[in-house]
Order: C-alpha cells, then sequence, then structure tokens
C-alpha cells in the first residue's frame, strides 16, 4: 500500500525526518509512537503530500503522491481541526466528505448508522456547527468521516487524543472491527502504548527522525515499548 | 506599571507582525502604504485649501460657517465609511487573559490602538492645514483652537462608537438612511439641516467653553465602549464566541445540477450565510454598486473615471470576495488538499460564485442609466471585463495571498473583524489599469464607444480562453500549494 524510499524532511541544517526504507503491505493496522518531535506528524505530512519531501518518495498504490493526485480517491485521513469545517454541522459535513467519493445522500445517512454508539448522542441532530462541538465531539467527527466512505486507506493522527475514557474503548472496538471485516489499511499513530498495542498488529517506533523498533505486536510488545520508553528518561 | 504593560502588549503584536507569514510581501505592502500615506496627506491638505478659498473665492461664503454647517454630513458618512473600512485593532486576549496584565490595560491597549487608525489621521490631515489657514487668515486663536478640539472630539467619539457598536449591522443601516435622507431634504431645497448644524459646530468657536461638551462626549464613549470591553473579557461572552444554535439550515437542492461542483457551491453559500466575515464580503459587493454615484458629478466627467467606475461598480463582489480565494478555505485546506478533487473543481466553484455576483450586479447597476447611457455602458462592458478577465486575476492572485483568514474568531475581543482594509484595495489596483489602457487605444482609433467596445471585447476573449487559463491557475495553485499550507497553519496572523 505505501512504499517510503530514502524519504528525508529537513528544515534548515535540521532533519526532522529520515526513513530510508518502509513498506506498509495493505491491510495491515500499523501504529506509530514516539515522542513529540519524533516526526510522526511530519510522516503522515509526507504521505498525504501537505508538505514537501526534501528527498526520496512517498508511495501510495504504485502512485508517487507528489507528483500525482491519484491516491487521493483511495485515501482518507484525519490529522487535525484542520480537517473539519467549522461552520458546517455533522451531517453537512459527511454528506460534502462523502458526497466527494461520489456517495448519494441516502446512502451516506444509512453508513452513518453504525456509528450511531460511538457518537453517544452528541453529534448528530444536535443542530450546532462543527466549531461549537467540545474537542473531543469534533475529533468523533473527523474519524467517522475517514471511515464513512470506505476508502481502501486509513490515516488517524492521535486518534484517541481528548477522547473521554468510554469512548476511547469504543474507538479501539471499532477500529478493531473495521480492520478485521473490511480489510482497510490503517495508519495511526499514538501516544496512548496500551491503546496503540491493542489496536495495531505492527508498530513502528520513532524517535528523532528515525526509526528505532519496527515490530510485530505480540503479548510482549507493550512491556517492550514501555522499557523503551523508559531508558529515554 | 501601566505604561510596561503596554510596553509588553505592544512586544508582542510586533513580534505577531514580524513572525507573521509572508512577511516580505507584507513589509513591500507596508512600504507601498508609506506612499500612500503621503499621497493622502497630500490631498487632504490640498482640501483643505480648496475647501476655504473656493469657498471664499467661489462662493463668496465665510469659509468657517459653511464648512461647519456641512460637519454634519461628514459626521454620519464617516460612521459608514468607518464600518467598512475601519479594522479593529487586534489583540490576541486569549493568551493574554491568564497572564499578569490587568484586563483594565488590555482593553486600553486596545481602545488606544483604535485611536491610530487611518481613519482619524486623514481627518488631521484636513483639519491641521485647515486650521493653520484660519489662523493666517486671522480668526480668532482660542476660537479656532477650540473648534478644532471639538472637531478632534467628535471625531473620537464616532471612533469609539463604531468600536462599541461594531458588531450592529443595523447603525450601519441608520446611517446610511439618515445621511441619504437629509442629503436628499436639502437637495430638493425641502429642508436644510445644515441651518442648525452650522450654529452647533460654530458654538465653540464664539465661546471656547463650549469644547467642553464634546470633549465629555468623547470620554463618555471613551468610558462606555471600556466598561463594554471590560465586561466582554471573559471567554465565555459573547464578543468571544459565535451563537451556538444553527439557524439556518438549508439543504440548498437547487444546486444539485451543478454535479460535483455543487459540493463547493453549498459550502460557499454556507460559508457566506454563516460567517460574519464572508458576509461583509457581500455587503461590500452591495456598496460597490453605489460606489459610482460619487463618480457622476460633473468635475469628474472623465472617461477614465467611467471605466473605472464600470469595473468597480460590476465588480465589487468579485474583488471583496475573490481576493480571499483560497483564504476563505484556510481553516481547512489540509482537508481540500487531501479529498478527492482536482484543484480544477474547486476553483472552479469559486469562479462561478464570483461570476453569478459579477452577473447581479449589472441588471441591479442599471438605475446610472439616469445618469447617462455612457455610465451605464461603461459598467456592462466592465462587467463583461470583470467576468472574462478579472475573475481570472482574482482567483490567480489569490494564489500568492495567502493571509489565513479565522472564520471562527473566538479568540479575539477586539477581533479582526472587516474582511476589507486599504491593503486588499491596493492589491485591487492592478485589475483597473489594464481596462483603462484598452479604452484609450479603442478611443484613440476611433471612439469613445469603441473603447468600451474593445473592453468587452477583451473580456469575451478571456472568457473564450477560460479553460486553458484555468489550467494554468490550478498548475499555479499547486505550485504553491506547500507554501499556502505551511501560512495556513499559522492563524491569526
Amino acid at each position: 500500500m505505501i512504499n517510503i524510499n530514502l524519504l528525508s524532511k529537513k528544515y534548515g541544517e535540521q532533519t526532522v525526518l529520515e526513513i530510508d526504507l518502509l513498506n506498509i503491505p495493505s491491510g495491515q493496522t500499523f501504529g506509530l509512537v514516539g515522542n513529540n518531535g519524533a516526526g510522526k506528524t511530519t510522516l503522515f505530512s509526507l504521505i498525504l503530500d501537505l508538505i514537501e519531501p526534501t528527498t526520496g518518495l512517498v508511495k501510495n498504490n504504485d502512485i508517487i503522491v507528489s507528483k500525482d493526485e491519484g491516491w487521493k480517491t483511495h485515501t482518507s485521513a484525519f490529522v487535525d481541526e484542520q480537517f473539519l469545517i467549522g461552520y458546517l454541522t455533522p451531517e453537512e459535513y459527511f454528506y460534502f466528505v462523502g458526497g466527494l467519493r461520489n456517495m448519494k445522500k441516502d446512502v451516506i445517512t444509512a453508513a452513518l448508522e453504525p456509528y450511531k454508539d460511538f457518537f453517544h448522542g452528541e453529534v448528530l441532530g444536535q443542530k450546532k456547527y462543527i466549531r461549537d462541538l467540545s474537542k473531543g465531539n469534533q475529533k468523533k467527527v473527523g474519524i467517522v468521516g475517514t471511515l464513512l466512505s470506505n476508502t481502501p486507506l486509513v490515516i488517524l493522527d492521535e486518534p484517541f487524543a481528548n477522547l473521554d475514557p468510554t469512548t476511547q474503548i469504543r474507538l479501539k472496538k471499532l477500529l478493531n472491527q473495521e480492520a478485521s471485516s473490511t480489510g482497510k489499511t490503517f495508519l495511526i499513530s499514538s501516544h496512548d502504548l496500551q491503546h496503540i498495542t491493542d489496536v495495531c498488529d505492527r508498530i513502528v517506533v520513532l524517535n528523532k527522525g528515525k526509526i528505532v523498533r519496527d515490530e510485530k505486536t505480540s503479548s510482549k510488545t507493550l512491556k517492550e515499548l514501555e522499557t523503551f520508553f523508559q531508558e529515554q528518561l | 506599571m501601566h505604561s510596561n504593560m503596554f510596553k509588553k502588549i505592544f512586544y508582542l503584536q510586533w513580534k505577531s507582525f514580524f513572525r507573521a507569514a509572508g512577511v516580505a510581501s507584507k513589509l513591500a505592502q507596508k512600504i507601498l502604504i508609506g506612499f500612500v500615506w503621503a499621497y493622502f496627506a497630500f490631498v487632504f491638505s490640498g482640501l483643505a485649501f480648496i475647501a476655504f478659498f473656493g469657498i471664499q473665492n467661489d462662493f463668496g461664503l465665510d469659509p468657517l460657517p459653511t464648512v461647519s454647517g456641512f460637519l454634519i454630513y461628514a459626521f454620519v458618512l464617516w460612521v459608514v465609511i468607518r464600518y467598512f473600512i475601519q479594522k479593529m485593532p487586534i489583540v490576541h486576549v486569549q493568551p493574554l487573559l491568564t497572564l499578569p496584565f490587568s484586563k483594565k490595560s488590555i482593553v486600553h491597549f486596545g481602545l488606544a490602538k483604535s485611536v491610530i487608525s487611518f481613519f482619524n489621521i486623514v481627518n488631521l490631515f484636513f483639519f491641521i492645514p485647515f486650521g493653520f489657514i484660519l489662523l493666517n487668515e486671522e480668526y480668532n486663536f482660542w476660537g479656532v483652537i477650540s473648534w478644532l478640539v471639538s472637531i478632534g472630539s467628535f471625531i473620537l467619539t464616532t471612533n469609539f462608537l463604531n468600536v462599541l457598536l461594531n458588531s450592529q449591522d443595523k447603525l450601519l443601516l441608520i446611517a446610511a438612511v439618515v445621511l441619504l435622507g437629509l442629503f436628499g431634504l436639502q437637495y430638493y431645497e425641502i429642508f436644510d439641516i445644515t441651518d442648525f448644524s452650522e450654529p452647533i459646530f460654530m458654538a465653540p468657536y464664539h465661546q471656547p467653553l463650549w469644547a467642553l461638551v464634546p470633549v465629555t462626549l468623547m470620554l463618555f464613549s471613551y468610558r462606555w465602549s471600556f466598561k463594554h470591553f471590560l465586561k466582554k473579557l471573559y471567554l465565555d461572552s459573547n464578543e468571544m464566541r459565535p451563537k451556538n444554535e444553527v439557524q439556518r439550515a438549508t439543504e440548498l437542492r437547487w444546486l444539485d445540477g451543478f454535479g460535483r461542483t455543487s459540493f463547493f457551491l453549498k459550502n460557499d453559500i454556507r460559508l457566506i450565510v454563516r460567517n460574519k466575515r464572508a458576509r461583509m464580503a457581500v455587503w461590500m459587493g452591495f456598496a460597490f454598486l453605489f460606489y459610482g454615484l460619487i463618480f457622476m458629478m460633473d468635475i469628474y466627467d472623465y472617461p477614465v473615471t467611467k471605466v473605472f467606475v464600470g469595473i468597480f461598480v460590476s465588480g465589487g463582489f468579485l474583488f471583496s470576495f475573490g481576493q480571499f480565494v483560497p483564504s476563505w478555505d484556510s481553516g481547512y485546506y489540509p482537508l481540500m488538499m487531501t479529498q478527492n478533487v482536482p484543484y480544477k473543481e474547486y476553483l472552479r466553484s469559486k469562479w462561478w460564485l464570483v461570476v453569478v455576483g459579477t452577473l447581479v450586479s449589472i441588471p441591479l447597476a442599471s438605475f446610472y442609466i439616469f445618469f447617462s447611457w455612457e455610465s451605464y455602458l461603461a459598467i456592462i462592458a466592465g462587467g463583461i471585463y470583470n467576468i472574462g478577465i478579472n475573475a481570472h486575476v482574482v482567483l490567480l492572485s489569490g494564489a500568492y495571498t495567502r493571509t489565513p483568514i479565522d472564520l471562527n474568531s473566538m479568540q479575539q475581543a477586539f477581533g479582526d473583524k472587516k474582511s476589507f482594509n486599504l491593503k486588499t484595495v491596493l492589491l485591487s489596483i492592478p485589475k483597473l489599469f489594464l481596462p483603462v489602457f484598452i479604452f484609450y487605444i479603442g478611443a484613440l482609433i476611433h471612439s469613445k464607444l469603441m473603447g468600451y467596445i474593445l473592453i468587452g471585447v477583451v473580456g469575451v476573449l478571456g472568457f473564450a480562453l477560460r479553460n486553458l487559463v484555468f489550467s494554468w491557475i490550478e498548475k499555479v495553485y499547486q505550485e504553491e500549494k506547500y507554501q499556502t499550507l505551511g501560512s495556513y497553519k499559522q492563524k491569526n496572523t
């Protein structure tokens, strides 16, 4: 799905990301962890062609993202609040995002049904604009916006942050379900080691822009990750 | 204590300017604006001379009482113009609230900053030379001083009232109606307001103590808006947050005929309806319809002004809205860039919007026929030119503007409320000169009529080439994409 080759991003003298090789096969739930400034959002932004790579390239389904816009048809992403349109209601936002992916309105309405639990009655039918929702509810809108249209690739930056504990558990269930039943590829970053190991089948650790660990998730992974970050103290 | 805080707040503002997106271009703008200041200083002090000696020599009237009489119009007009032009000073309040600045000094700073506005200073350019002429012509010294003090106080009163009543569209409407009403009554010699306003504004000249009245008025208006903002300096006050309720939820089904472009058109219409800043752009477009009236006077009876008027009157919305494409979408530009949309569709929606705005303006401006057929012809020619050429130019310059617009300005009390300011007017100038040039080619080889036709023909040509031009604009947008995304990351600059 994603192939990264000799990718680097520099700001002036400072290298913020340097990845020689990274392949993410289709259907994988890929987890990215690392401290602030490790380069997680930079990596996602490069994959989404929101920033220009200094060297190297990202291929999404064999399309070089900085050369061709074709990857957009099969990719959905929610990175931060700049992926939401504040003056729309959540419904209007879903109709917009879904509509751009050629979904009819009633199809979108039906597709929203399974997410009722996740919204917990705080998002749909509220007669509120997204800008007036709480941070947590905004996040729910953004996450569902990426899942709704069934794109084969979903990128979520810190989806667990700002969510209340119950919703975090719901989100974990939701992501596990989606990953196992639909065969979608997920790229997820998080600061929460427990959540990310629960959801992802592969974990990559970034440190100062470099990949320092890359492993399949096993029962030992959480312990190992905790030890790793302990050593950073 | 006070001055120290002022210094600190000033320091923050300074930093926010120099660390803002596109500082270099901003600096160039500042320099350009410096020239504009010089220009205005020149024009307005010239106006002071004309006002004095023109009234004295051509009409045989005493200039001071005559000017005093007409000041009432000036004041009402100022309220109207301020509403559009005057930008509220920006103080980023939220981070300051929890720091050891007293709330009072934050508000004092905001209000003090509002005094140093383009508008107030331009007035000085007129009244100070006018005062010197009066003194030179041996008017009573203390009388002139107290007259100037009164005028200054009146100006500052409208300044603070404007700050205070800024969010009220009604005030604008009332002021506009009063202005037109008074002018109409005087024009048809039914009622002459200047008979009443003259003694009022002359009173401080005859008896300097009367100056205390406007000075008190000014102090009260300061006090009033100070208290108003002090109370509103909480994050949950109305000034800080937009209304929560969805008031205008419509499906806009009639747009579905536009196919995929309709998704963007729907958003753009919601953008305009639900965000004050975007609404202002529409109001500006409407106001420009009447802008040409100023130039219907005989002294402006030159083809150049007719061409200008034609472009401005038909293109008000095109300029006021179009110049902020794609900045209107700055809050969610990354979303737009990752969705399944080619740039072309996105741009086409904006293009449709400004074109429809122009198409609506042309029949609305048909009342210019009453002044002359030529004026309306200029508007039609200007309209065609706007659709064919300027609609593209505006979109193109948008690729380089890159000023993020914060639609959900929750953090600002003295928010950056006006989407229209002097700088943006400056950016429109290049869009105006070319048609004048084209007009003169036509006028030189044949006639004025030919000039207007030529403007229209160029417009039609631009329209015919729109697909080609669009591909080119698309390329520019793509090249600028990373820069634009980077600039939009910095909000509230």
